[in-house]
């Protein structure tokens, strides 16, 4: 049974491709055929966090407009055999594909890929209504502060109204310091705000900053505790029941312990 | 001297019958100070039947007022009431021009959070099972209780109902209004701890904690 999991955020810069990225690369790790739909047109770097600029050679307009086969246009990564990417255009915009070629195209690519991840653009217009449209699952990523939340909880909302009622969040870019000091929102709060099952704390990292430049997501090492927070996602997707990382900071994940143990 | 009214449990809500030669004073005095002293059987939401013609129609209507304070639902008709659907899609239009008695006394239940960029709007009161999220909005001819937690904007007795209220297990909403009046959030933050009321005394908005 392969799965469609649309990454998606409403407010933009809050780790939507990052995380698309490492999740893929993760599921393939595991042996998966997994297939990652950038419909972020316009603005594409899926392809740059994957180190598969230059190997691009048809997009998800070329795929859509019926102009080649979605095959032709995949691009296979050169490390993981089993991940693939279908790029999209970078001149193109985004009312250039609508929500029933995209559905029509992940009914097609069901049949050869275990998981289908598709990275959603910024915002909720054309673009958001597009990518969410085939998914089972949604993913909403956010970060500990006030005005992603508030994104992400709009988001969600929409998502209802999509009938989508599979939702699942991450938050990315905790930093324990500055929750312990109140600085920034904890998972208490988040959680109280959103209410939908939390599958992933990824710590802030420099370690992404390093992976995005060469091409690698930080899952892919080992001295990265997001990429560590990756793996752990990975897992929970593949059904395991992986406990929360240790926080580094006591106050910080004591409380987080608390919540867990409700989850 | 318990047995001034007594209260038989029924499928659909509680069932009054009253003692013989009880003056409606007494039964409405006996009423109130069983939702006050917290008695089990008043839960929010619950609909209270009182026999069709036993009670004047003003009666009935103070009644009926007294229990929508408490968050009940009032009838004379032995019957399952009325509950909005919970439907998903929250835009269930309410027209300002024309807001008709009966309407501010049914309730709409809503079974699920209302979050940002959401808006409730209904003639009626409204109970919210979950949070009103910073953005969303509830605006009620009635009162609007919620059990959750108020982050948003609510305005009860939209229109000019001074005697609507406002009640959630953690009341700390960006704005708040009821009929005319505004009361808006403190600029510091605050952690609401226990369940609130706000209402209108003295033409001002209060907050009181209530128990539930
Ligand atoms: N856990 C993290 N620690 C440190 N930096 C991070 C982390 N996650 C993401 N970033 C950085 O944040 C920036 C935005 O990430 P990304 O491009 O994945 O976000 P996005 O949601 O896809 O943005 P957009 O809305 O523009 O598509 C990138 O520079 C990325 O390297
Ligand atoms: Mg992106």
């Amino acid at each position: 049974m392969s799965q469609i999991i649309v990454i998606t955020s409403g407010k933009g810069g809050v780790g939507k491709t990052t995380t698309t990225a490492n999740i893929g690369v993760g599921l393939a790790m595991r042996g998966n055929k997994v297939a990652l739909i950038d419909t972020d047109t316009g603005l594409r770097n899926l392809d740059l966090l994957l180190g598969l600029e230059n190997r691009i050679l048809y997009d998800l307009v070329d795929v859509t407009s019926g102009r080649v086969q979605y095959k032709k246009a995949l691009v296979r990564h050169k490390k993981y055999e089993n991940l693939y990417l279908l790029p999209t255009s970078q001149i193109k915009d985004k009312s250039a594909v609508n929500p029933e070629q995209l559905v029509k195209l992940c009914e097609e690519m069901k049949k050869e890929f275990d998981f289908i991840i598709i990275d959603c653009p910024a915002g909720i217009e054309q673009g958001f209504k597009t990518a969410i449209a085939a998914a089972d699952t949604a993913i909403v990523v956010t970060m500990p502060e006030i005005s992603a939340v508030r994104d992400a909880d709009k988001i969600i909302g929409e998502l209802g109204r999509a009938d989508k009622e599979n939702v699942k969040l991450i938050v990315n870019r905790i930093r324990p310091q500055m929750v312990e000091k109140g600085d920034m929102l904890d998972m208490g709060d988040i959680d109280e705000i959103l209410s939908v099952a939390c599958i992933g704390q990824i710590p802030d990292d420099e370690k992404v900053v390093v992976a995005t430049n060469r091409g690698e997501p930080a899952i892919t090492m080992s001295d990265s505790v997001a990429g560590q927070a990756y793996k752990n996602i990975v897992a929970r997707l593949c059904g395991e029941n992986v406990p929360f990382l240790k926080p580094q900071k006591e106050g910080f994940f004591a409380r987080l312990k608390k919540l867990f143990g409700l989850l | 001297m318990g047995d001034i009214v007594t209260i038989k449990g029924l499928k659909y809500g509680l069932q009054l019958t009253f003692a013989k030669g009880a003056s409606f004073d007494d039964v409405q005095a006996n009423l109130l100070d069983k939702l006050q002293s917290g008695n089990g059987f008043f839960i929010r939401g619950t609909t209270v039947f009182v026999p069709k013609g036993y009670f004047a129609e003003e009666q009935n209507e103070a009644l009926r007022k007294m229990f929508h304070r408490h968050g009940m639902l009032f009838s004379t008709e032995l019957k399952r009431p009325n509950l909005a659907p919970p439907s998903r899609d929250t835009s269930t239009k309410a027209s300002k021009a024309k807001a008709p008695v009966e309407e501010a006394q049914k309730m709409m239940v809503i079974n699920h959070t209302i979050r940002g960029g959401q808006e409730i709007k209904a003639n009626c009161s409204v109970l919210i099972c979950g949070n009103v999220n910073p953005g969303a909005q509830v605006i009620a001819g009635g009162s609007i209780d919620i059990r959750g937690t108020c982050r948003g904007f609510v305005h009860a007795g939209a229109f000019g109902d001074k005697s609507a209220c406002v009640v959630a297990d953690r009341l700390m909403p960006a704005q708040i209004r009821i009929a005319d009046l505004v009361a808006r959030a403190p600029d510091e933050e605050f952690k609401a701890s226990q369940a609130e009321r706000a209402m209108i005394k003295d033409n001002q908005i209060i907050f009181e904690p209530v128990a539930r």
